[in-house]
Formats: C-alpha cells, structure tokens, sequence
C-alpha cells in the first residue's frame, strides 16, 4: 500500500504466428504490463500490421454496434484464440461489406429525413409566396429572359452572396430563415446565368424545386402537399422495416465480430511498445509481479507446450525511470487514488502517498468545516447522490463524518454555538490557539515530507540529495533547528542556542551542497547558491504558515454562520428561519467547496511538490473487456 | 501581463535568423549542418535531419512554433489568447485537409494518420476517429460536429454541390482566414494599429495572389472569384475586390491598386513574383514591428510570421543541400518557401 509491489520483466520469444495467441494469453493472466525491452537485433514490429487492421476493424465494430443499438457484451470463451492477422482482413473485408450495406439503408433514412423537412419547408414556402401573390408559374417560365432560381443558403453567406450577384445583374430576395438557413429567390438575366452558377456552388445554394404541382392554385398546391406527405411516411415506415431486418440479419455476424475484435484485442495493443520481432520470430515483453512469474510460466506452458522461450530477469537499476509502478490498494482507498493521480504517478519504489494524503485531506477537510449539522448533510447528500457520484460517494462520506466529529469538538449544530457545549475547542472563542495548533500541524506535516523526499531519494540512489539537498536531511536540520530556535522566542530560551546552530549547521550544508553540484562561472555560482539556498529557508516557513488557513476557514465557517445569524436576527419569524436555512446552504455549497478545495491545494503544494516527482509510468495491464 | 510577454518576444526575437545564417546554412559541410542548426536556437531540426522526409521535417517546424506559441500565451487572456490561439489552427486545418485529401483518394488510416502533424494541446480533432472514417462525405459529416463546425459546414454544403476539391480547399481557406479577421478586428481598435497593419498585409496579400491566381490562372468568373476571397476592411475593401475581379488582365487589376501596393508591385510579371514582394514587405513590415514598441500582441504575432517563415526557410535549405541542388536553385527555393502560406 506504501510502496509499488516488486516487478520482473520478461521476455516472451514465439513464432510470430503464435504472437497473437500468446498476447491473448498474457491478458487472461491479467497483469503483465507491456514495454519495450528487446534486444536491438530484433528490429522489426511483426504486429505492427496486424494492428493497422486490429484498428480499422475496431472503428467498424464500433459504428456499427452504434447503429444496431443493443448489441450484447461479448462473453469470451475460456479456450477462445486470436484471430489471425488474414482474419482480421477477412473480418475487415465483411465488416465494411455491411457498413456500405448498412449506409445505404441510413442514408435512405436521412434522405426520408430530409425530404420531410423539403415537405415542411415547402409548406411554409408555399404559405410564404401566397401572402406575395406571386404566380409561379409565371414566375419560374424556363423560356422567359429572366432566369429565377428558387432555393436556400446559409444565413452567414447572404450578404456576400448578394454582393457576388450584383456584379452580374443579378438580385437576391430572402422570403424566409429557417435555424441557420435562408430561404430566397435569385433572378437575373439568363444569359449570364452561367457566371452565377460557380458562386451559388461555393456559396452552398441548395436549389428548392418548384415541382409543377405548385406551380397552380394555391388550394391544390395544398392538396398536393398532403398527398406527397403521405407517400413520404409510407416510404419512412418501409425503410424502417427494411432497416430492422437488416440489424436482424447482421446481429449474431457483428456479435461474432466484436468478439474476434476483443480477442485481438492484446496483440493489437502490446503491438504500441511490447512486440518486436525478426523474420518468424516474435518477442513480447514487459513486466509482471515477481509474485507471480512462476504463476504465469505454469499457464504458458499449459497453453503453448514448450514452444516458446520466456526470460524472467530483476530490472536494473538504470531501468528505474521506465518501470511502471504497481500499487494495490484497500476498496475503502481506491477513490483517493485519481485525486493523487491527477497530481502524478509516483515512480516505481517511491513512497505512495495515497493513504496519507486520505487521512491528512479528511482531516484537514473536517478541522476547516467542522460542524455537525453540515457535516450529516453532505453524509446524507452523497448517499442520495449514490448512483451519480459513483466511488466518489465513499470521500463524500468519510469527509461528512470528519466533519461531524470536528462539531463535537468544536461544540457547532448548524452555526448554533450554544446547542451543544465544545469537547476540546470553540474556534470562536480562542482564534490563537486554533491557529498555533494549525501551525504546528504544519510543522508535523512538513517534517514527514521530508522524511519521504529523504527515503525517495535514498530508493533513487541519489545519497548526496538526501543527505546534503535542502528536500533531505540537511533541510530537515535546518528547519527542526529554525523551528525550535523560533519556539523558544516563547519562553524557553535555555534552548534557543543549540537550536539556531543547528538550524546553522542545516543551512551551512545547504549552501555547499548547492555551490559544488552548481556547474557554472563564480559568479553565477555565486547567485545561484545565494539564491537557492535563501529560497530553502523562505519556502520551509512560507510552507508551514499556509497551514493557518486551516485555523482560519474553521474561524471562517464560524464568522458565516454568525453573519447569517445576525442578519435573521433582524427579520420576524418566517423570514428569520428562511434566512437561517438559506445561510446555511450557501455555507455548505460555498464554504463546502471552497474547503474541500484549499485542502487539496495544501496536499498538493505544501505536500506532494516536496517529495512526489509524480512522473512515474503507471502500470496498464493488456486487459480483455467483457470477459466472462 | 503585457510587460511580461513584451519580455519574452524580445527574446524570443533573438532566434530569428539573420541572412548570414542562412549563408552559413547553405555553405556549410554537410556534416557541420547539424551543430549550425543547435548553435543557431534549433537542436530539434539538427537531430537527424538528414534521415527525415519532407513530411517528419515539417512536423517538427509546427511543433517549434506551437512550443513558441504555448510560452506567448502564458499571461495572455480574453480576445488576445483567443487571437493567437486561433493563428495555430492553421495546422490544424493543413490535418484536415490532409484527411479530406486522404480520403478522397481512398488512402488507408495508418498512413493518412502518419502525415497528420501532432498538435498536442492545441488538438481539436479526433484524428484517429477521422481517419477511419469510410469516405469523404462521413468525414464530412463527423467534421461539422467538431471545433471546426463553422468553417466546414460551408464547405461541405459547397463539396456536396460539386464534388470539386479545389471549391474544398478554396471554401475552407477562406472560412479560417475570415475568422482570422474576425478576431483580429477587435483587437485593431486603439492602439492596435500596429496589429492592423500586419493583418491587412497578410489578408490584402491573400486577396490580391488569389484574385489574380483565380481569375487569370484559372479563368473562373468575376462573380466567383470575388465570392472566393476573404472579405476584410484593409487596403483592399469588398468594393475594390469587386471591382478588380471584372478587370480583364493582371496588368489592368495591378494598375488599379491603391497608391501603396502600386507601387510596391510596379514592374512584377507574373503571380509569383507578387507574392514575393508582398511577402518581402509583409516581413519587413514584422520585423519593424518586433523592434518597436508596438502593443506586445502585435509584436508577438509579428514574431510568430516571422518565425515561421525562418523556418520554413531552414526546411527549404535542408531540401535543397539533401538533394544536392546547386546553391543558386537552394535560394530560389528558399525565396518559394513561404508560398505554402497563399
């Protein structure tokens, strides 16, 4: 839970028509993470083609499975192989056979669509030259001098359009705008029509044909309309018809296919970094658990018989960087673990911070909004908010509870100050003490990160840094010795001496730490070291006196609560108890988030940037999704 | 915010390349190319070089700029982000043209995605979505429910009209520098004189290469040609552009120019030789730019063409010393480099 669990890697040699095979059985076993870390002589990516198909067939499958709805998880065989790479072409080859197949059919939909729509525009158009009174017939003549196009383009192209025709006699009349659509007539005389055509092209122009039906009375026009209307919803229920039988025909083939795809899955997917290859051998390597290397010889064995050759070797040191970092956690912790992702990952053999940063975020979170009242309502919140919030729910919970333990300490009901009487503390009534107590949190909390940076750096093999740098031992001298030498302003001054030289003493090894490992002239030398080795000293205590805000937001939770009460106090007995439940939403919402906000800064800053690089690789096993 | 951005192109501007280092570059030994290229500010193109296709070599340019770019916006927010931000899209919509091309011509994913050039954070496609797409008109449609919905709705209405990849190309071209234009505007107002003045030679260059190129190389009607250009409030107002496309030769459209650019273009004898001098004048005006104390966006954008056109000068060069052309063909090609952007 601390530390990332102990990883081989592994090389596993087989003919390179057996690689899929074998990733496939790497990813039943679950946890084998794939890298690159073949010998140079194998040069070539025998997957990289069967990729290439792996991906095509995957975006087909997927569109697919969109238009068809339902289609079922697969459920993969226990014994269930790889497809080939020829099968994978096969697939492909039949997959696109039925997306054209199945275009057609949707795109025979969209055109039904869009016909409606023509119907419905057509509606309105007709509705539109009745109030002109324009004869259409009249109006559309093929033989007349004037060429009249009647038709729609976008809104943003009008003016431009306009000012386009303008130059070759032509004028533009909008009569209608539908969404992002204009609706207009072009005429102009016929012999330049031929100039015009290239603009309204670019321009998008759909022409909107009159059909001779319209171009009558008005009440047939009508008539017609309805009819063609009619005809329309016919032809829509037999394309519905024909698309139903089509998914009925195709189903169990694109079941079957996405069944082949997810079992290709792996070898599709290790093809990014783990396989390489030469001639017909192929290699696929990457990293398992120590744990369980012998496990996984057992079922390669059982699977492939002894043809095949597998490596296990311990990582070497210069390996440490690139080695992805395996962490197993409790149920309860996993829903802290992408808040501490989203900071970084730590590298492999670092200190994991997760649980830590569990404990300290609710603690830090309940010690700012420390109420009892509020605290069950984010209880109660996050179990009805169960189904949305997901993992999430667990943090909203824990933080609820915390937050209810700290209002009996603070002797806090919904801001009544006077409900329940403080086990340990009232903020309001000793704002010191709250905040010395937050200071000194912060000291503790800065002293353990660099206990971490020094163990860090230790597992990193960089001794001089955790000794000498001001993240390790040094720093730690340094800041223990201000610390103490700070304290005894307080009183105790018969131990002020030993502390300042030994805050000296800290700095001093700082200073020289920095002036030899500083590759530079003198006096850049110089301004470096000065420099860094002030910055030590300023971001140590600029570090530990941002822990007041924690002694701050608790005072702060209490000064809102006061200020609503001070404002109902003023109102009569509705008004006063509307006004005291909308305060105490708003300090829940606002004080609420911004709380759980400040709480995950002080983690992060004050925190993790001490000690967690949080640039290490996260171990992704080669997975099947939908197995069974 | 500005004092720091002023900051950072005054030494940003210390990259740019001087006539002497491209000297250098064309003269050298093929084998100190690479460390001029380090010594000079670019170890990203120095790796390798000479084993890269024009395609890898052009990728890691873009990804120079968009680096640059990235630090430049830093402090900036509101319309000055956006403005620089929306300059980088031009890569993006080299990408889609790339995958409408790719796809016209039926080209397989792995290789289509291959000549994509990364965007890393400034990304606004899903490349792998388009590039699996079955054919144009599905990238098409995917296209207009992407960031670039404004600019490809138009162009695909036009393609579906025509199915002509020029009326692509030319619809999109013209959509992105509108927007271009579009953003610019706000920032012109007040002291943003500096700003117009680069933005209206680069639109007023476009304008005036693609009107002429239109018009004369392609024969496409006055009506057409006017439609296809960006409509812009610069030298060359819609009223001109209107009048220029109905002019019946390249001599007669030079001659009624404004004063400036008649005078800028007098003697030219063909397109390219236009583009060359508005090129020419567009960067000595960038560089006037960067060396005063104009508004730190206009300075910065001046800095952005600029290095952008070292750049693909550099690439030019490389070409040219890697085929092992004569040094005089190498400054020709130089001098075409920044074509790519008319």
């Amino acid at each position: 839970m601390f530390r990332a669990e102990p990883l081989v890697k592994i090389r596993l040699h087989m003919l390179a028509s057996e690689a899929a095979d074998a990733a496939l059985e790497l990813a039943r076993f679950g946890i084998y993470s794939p890298a690159q870390h073949q010998p140079q002589i194998l040069h070539e990516n025998p997957a990289l083609a069967y990729r290439e198909a792996w991906l095509e067939a995957e975006a087909r499958t997927v569109k697919l499975a969109e238009r068809c709805g339902s289609l079922t998880d697969p459920s993969i065989p226990e014994g269930a192989e790889a497809p080939t790479l020829l099968d994978l072409e096969e697939l492909n080859s039949w997959l696109k056979e039925v997306w054209v197949t199945c275009l057609a059919a949707y795109e025979g939909e969209a055109r039904i669509a869009e016909e409606i729509r023509h119907l419905d525009a057509l509606q309105e158009t007709l509705g539109k030259l009745e109030h002109l009174n324009v004869d259409l017939a009249h109006l559309l003549r093929p033989e007349g001098l004037l060429a009249v196009n009647i038709g729609s383009l976008p809104a943003t192209s009008a003016k431009r359009v306009g000012e386009a025709l303008s130059m070759t006699g032509y004028i533009i009349s909008n009569f209608d705008t539908v969404a992002d659509q204009i609706y207009a007539v072009i005429a102009g005389p016929r012999e330049r029509h031929d100039e015009v055509r290239g603009v309204l092209s670019q321009a998008g122009w759909r022409e909107l044909p009159v059909p001779e039906e319209l171009r009558t009375h008005p009440r047939t026009a009508r008539a017609w309309l309805i009819g063609e209307r009619k005809r329309v919803e016919q032809l829509n229920l037999a394309e519905c018809a024909a698309l139903e039988t089509l998914r009925g025909k195709y189903r169990s083939g694109l079941e079957e296919a996405r069944l082949r795809v997810e079992l290709g899955r792996p070898l599709a997917e290790a093809a990014v970094s783990g396989v390489r290859g030469q001639g017909a051998l192929a290699s696929l390597s990457g990293w398992v658990p120590r744990r369980r290397a012998g496990e996984l010889k057992e079922k390669l064995e059982e699977r492939f018989h002894g043809h095949y050759w597998l490596n296990i070797e311990e990582a070497g040191k210069q390996e440490a960087p690139t080695i992805p970092s395996l962490v197993h956690y409790p149920a309860w912790l996993t829903p802290f673990v992408p808040l501490v992702k989203s900071y970084g990952i730590p590298r492999y053999g670092e200190f994991d911070p997760t649980l830590p940063f569990a404990l300290t975020y609710l603690l830090l979170f309940g010690a700012m909004f420390g109420d009892v009242g509020h605290g069950a309502v984010l209880v109660l919140f996050s179990i009805l908010l169960y189904r949305r919030l997901g993992k999430t729910t667990w943090i909203g919970i824990a933080a609820g509870v915390v937050s209810m333990l700290f209002g009996v300490l603070y002797g806090s009901v919904f801001g009544f100050e006077d409900m329940i009487g403080p086990v340990w503390i009232s903020p309001l009534h000793d704002p010191i003490q709250v905040l010395s107590i937050a200071v000194a949190f912060g000291v503790g909390f800065i002293i353990f990160t660099l206990l971490v940076n020094t163990f860090n750096r230790l597992v990193a093999g960089d001794t001089a840094e955790a000794l000498f740098d001001s993240g390790g031992i040094a720093g730690l001298l340094f800041y223990l010795g201000a610390t103490g030498g700070i304290a005894s302003l307080a009183g105790a001054s018969a131990i002020a001496i030993p502390f300042w030289l030994m805050a000296l003493a800290g700095i001093a090894i700082v200073a020289i730490y920095k002036w030899l490992e500083t590759d530079a002239s003198f006096g850049e030398r110089l301004l470096v070291t000065s420099i860094e080795t002030l910055e030590t000293g300023i971001n140590l205590f600029a570090n530990t006196l941002s822990f007041m805000r924690v002694g701050a937001f608790s005072l702060n939770h209490v000064a809102l609560a006061l200020a609503v009460f001070t404002l109902a106090s003023g109102l009569g007995s509705a008004g006063h108890w509307f006004t005291i439940i909308l305060g105490n939403i708003v300090i829940i919402v606002l004080e609420g988030g911004i709380v759980a906000i400040q709480a995950l800064r002080l983690m992060y800053f004050e925190g993790f940037s001490r000690f967690f690089s949080g640039d290490g690789n996260e171990f992704v096993p080669l997975k099947l999704m939908g197995i069974k | 915010m500005s004092s720091y951005l002023n900051t950072r192109v005054s030494l940003f501007s210390n990259r740019l390349w001087q006539d002497e280092d491209f000297r250098t570059l064309i003269e050298s030994e093929h084998s100190e190319l690479a460390s001029v290229l380090a010594e000079r500010g670019l170890p990203q193109l120095a790796a390798g070089f000479d084993t890269l296709d024009n395609r890898s070599l052009e990728q890691r340019i873009i990804a120079q700029l968009l680096e640059d770019t990235t630090i430049m916006i830093r402090p900036l927010t509101g319309k000055e982000r956006d403005f620089l931000l929306y300059w980088t899209q031009h890569f993006e919509i080299g990408n889609l043209k790339t995958l409408l091309r790719g796809k016209m011509s039926g080209e397989r994913p792995a290789l289509l995605l291959s000549r994509l050039t990364p965007m890393g954070s400034f990304g606004h496609l899903d490349i792998q979505e388009l590039a699996h797409t079955e054919d144009v008109s599905e990238l098409l449609r995917r296209l207009e429910s992407s960031h670039y919905a404004d600019i490809v709705r138009p162009a695909r209405r036009a393609f579906e009209e025509s199915h002509d990849p020029f009326i692509l190309d030319a619809a999109l071209d013209r959509a992105y520098f509108e927007g271009l234009e579009h953003r610019a505007r706000p920032l012109e107002g007040g002291g943003g004189k500096a700003l117009r003045q680069l933005m209206g030679a680069l639109i007023d260059r476009l304008n005036l290469v693609w009107l002429l190129r239109y018009r004369f190389n392609y024969n496409l009607p006055p009506a057409q040609v006017y439609f296809l250009l960006v409509a812009s409030h610069y030298s060359l107002p819609p009223s001109l552009l209107r009048k220029l496309a109905t002019l019946g030769s390249r001599v007669d459209v030079l001659a009624a120019l404004p004063e400036s650019l008649r005078k800028l273009l007098a003697g030219t004898n063909d397109i390219p030789e236009v583009f060359r001098r508005m090129e020419r004048s567009g960067a000595e005006l960038a560089s006037k730019t960067l060396h005063s104390g104009a508004p730190s966006i206009a300075r910065a954008f001046a800095y952005l063409n600029l290095r952008e056109r070292d750049l693909r000068s550099v690439r030019a060069v490389l070409r040219g010393r890697l085929l092992g052309l004569p040094v005089a063909d190498i400054r020709l090609a130089m001098l075409h480099a920044c074509e790519g952007n008319a």
